[in-house]
């Protein structure tokens, strides 16, 4: 073989292969991004009440670790001392421990009220109504110490304006099953 | 020869041009900085998360407050400026937690410290559809009152996030060097 067609050769094989690095980056670049992007896509996943599981009126469901449901929903009327055309609004849960690893699965436990047009409202501390001694918060609950197999009744006051309280629903979100968050249906719905 | 001159010539083209860029293009703080919403005194500054309307603003010299059934007076060096606003929160329930007032020389006045104890500071937790009135407390030199910008945001850092700036226009100095229309106590206790 002549040293020329020795070097056509190689010249040929360069070609061919930076032809191929040059395709395969249609598929390195967009992996690229994909790798980089993974940690901010999974925390804003798991930062936000994305993704509403209806439980129907009366039904429990299982939500991080335990069972939910939802047992009252009420407005408290003719209370003083409030801003004009609101109500305080009381949601009622019953919870059935299963993993009691609350401090781990509860994280960031957060209820809310959603109306029809997606307003939150989250748990207000202009109203504080007088509670049993057995009824927590969600966060409370966290550090109670409950066990397996145990009931806990939960309770968050939210303050409403009169005209949104037709349309509400109650919502439970927790970090670890965060995108997921539990939408509560009323009896009439 | 030539070939050397000429990447001497491309290596000085691209510091020229580097250099062009890193003067005409906004800083990185600025990039992720807050966003303004800009408005005057009496409108409704949107942001992402709530709205502000600053109603009106006040000059004391001194304020009348009630600390736990007690009346207490507060001097000052400077002026008191005190902005009554009202606050709507837009899709979901957030809190309102840091006012500042920006000086027409960019000197900025963090919300006063000296009144923690009273109703209807900050920080401010709002609800959609149940709008809520506050009042902002400044202490200042009074030569800061003339044109000066209310800045507010839901966070110390709101980087990314909406930050409302209102400008409060011009305020005319009289001869004893206070703002026009200073009073001399400012009684807190009064609705707002």
């Amino acid at each position: 073989m002549t040293a020329e067609a020795l070097d056509q050769d190689n010249r040929a094989g360069e070609r061919k292969w930076r032809r191929r690095s040059l395709w395969s980056l249609m598929l390195l670049v967009p992996l690229a991004l994909a790798v980089e992007a993974y940690d901010s896509v999974k925390t804003l996943l798991g930062n936000n009440d994305l993704f509403p599981r209806r439980v129907a009126w009366g039904k429990s469901e299982h939500f991080g670790g335990s069972d939910w449901k939802l047992t009252d929903l009420r407005g408290a009327f003719g209370m003083s001392n409030l801003p004009p055309d609101s109500v305080p609004v009381l949601a009622d849960f019953q919870v059935k421990i299963g993993n009691p690893d609350l401090q781990n699965l509860w994280l960031g436990c957060k209820i809310t009220l959603i109306d029809k047009d997606g307003r939150r409202w989250s748990p207000t501390s202009i109203v504080s109504l007088k509670t049993t001694d057995n009824v927590q918060t969600c966060i409370s609950a966290i550090f109670s110490g409950a066990k397996s197999g145990d009931t806990l009744n939960l309770r968050e006051t939210f303050l409403v304006p009169k005209e949104a309280t037709k349309s509400i629903r109650p919502a439970v979100g927790v970090a670890s099953e965060r995108p997921h968050f539990l939408l509560f249906q009323l009896e009439k719905d | 020869m030539i070939r050397r001159s000429a990447n001497i010539i491309l290596l000085l083209v691209v510091v020229a041009f580097c250099y062009g860029l890193q003067v005409s293009k906004p800083h990185y703080g600025d990039l992720i900085g807050p966003i303004p919403a800009r408005g005057k005194l009496g409108d409704t500054v949107v942001g992402r998360a709530f709205e502000v309307h600053a109603e009106k603003v006040e000059f004391a010299r001194n304020l009348k407050v009630d600390q736990f059934g007690q009346g207490k007076v507060l001097t000052t060096g400077g002026v008191w400026a005190v902005v009554t606003v009202e606050f709507a929160a837009r899709a979901q329930s957030t809190v309102i937690s840091v006012a500042s007032w920006r000086g027409p020389t960019g000197l900025t006045y963090d919300q006063t410290e000296r009144l923690s104890f009273m109703n209807g500071l900050l920080p401010v937790a709002i609800d959609p559809g149940l709008p809520r009135k506050a009042r902002l407390i400044f202490e200042l030199r009074p030569d800061e009152a003339n044109n000066a910008t209310l800045l507010v945001s839901e966070k110390l850092v709101a980087a990314l996030d909406s930050q409302a700036e209102i400008s409060l226009g011009p305020v005319p100095i009289a001869a004893d060097g206070l703002p026009v229309g200073t009073i001399e106590m400012l009684d807190m206790a009064q609705p707002m």
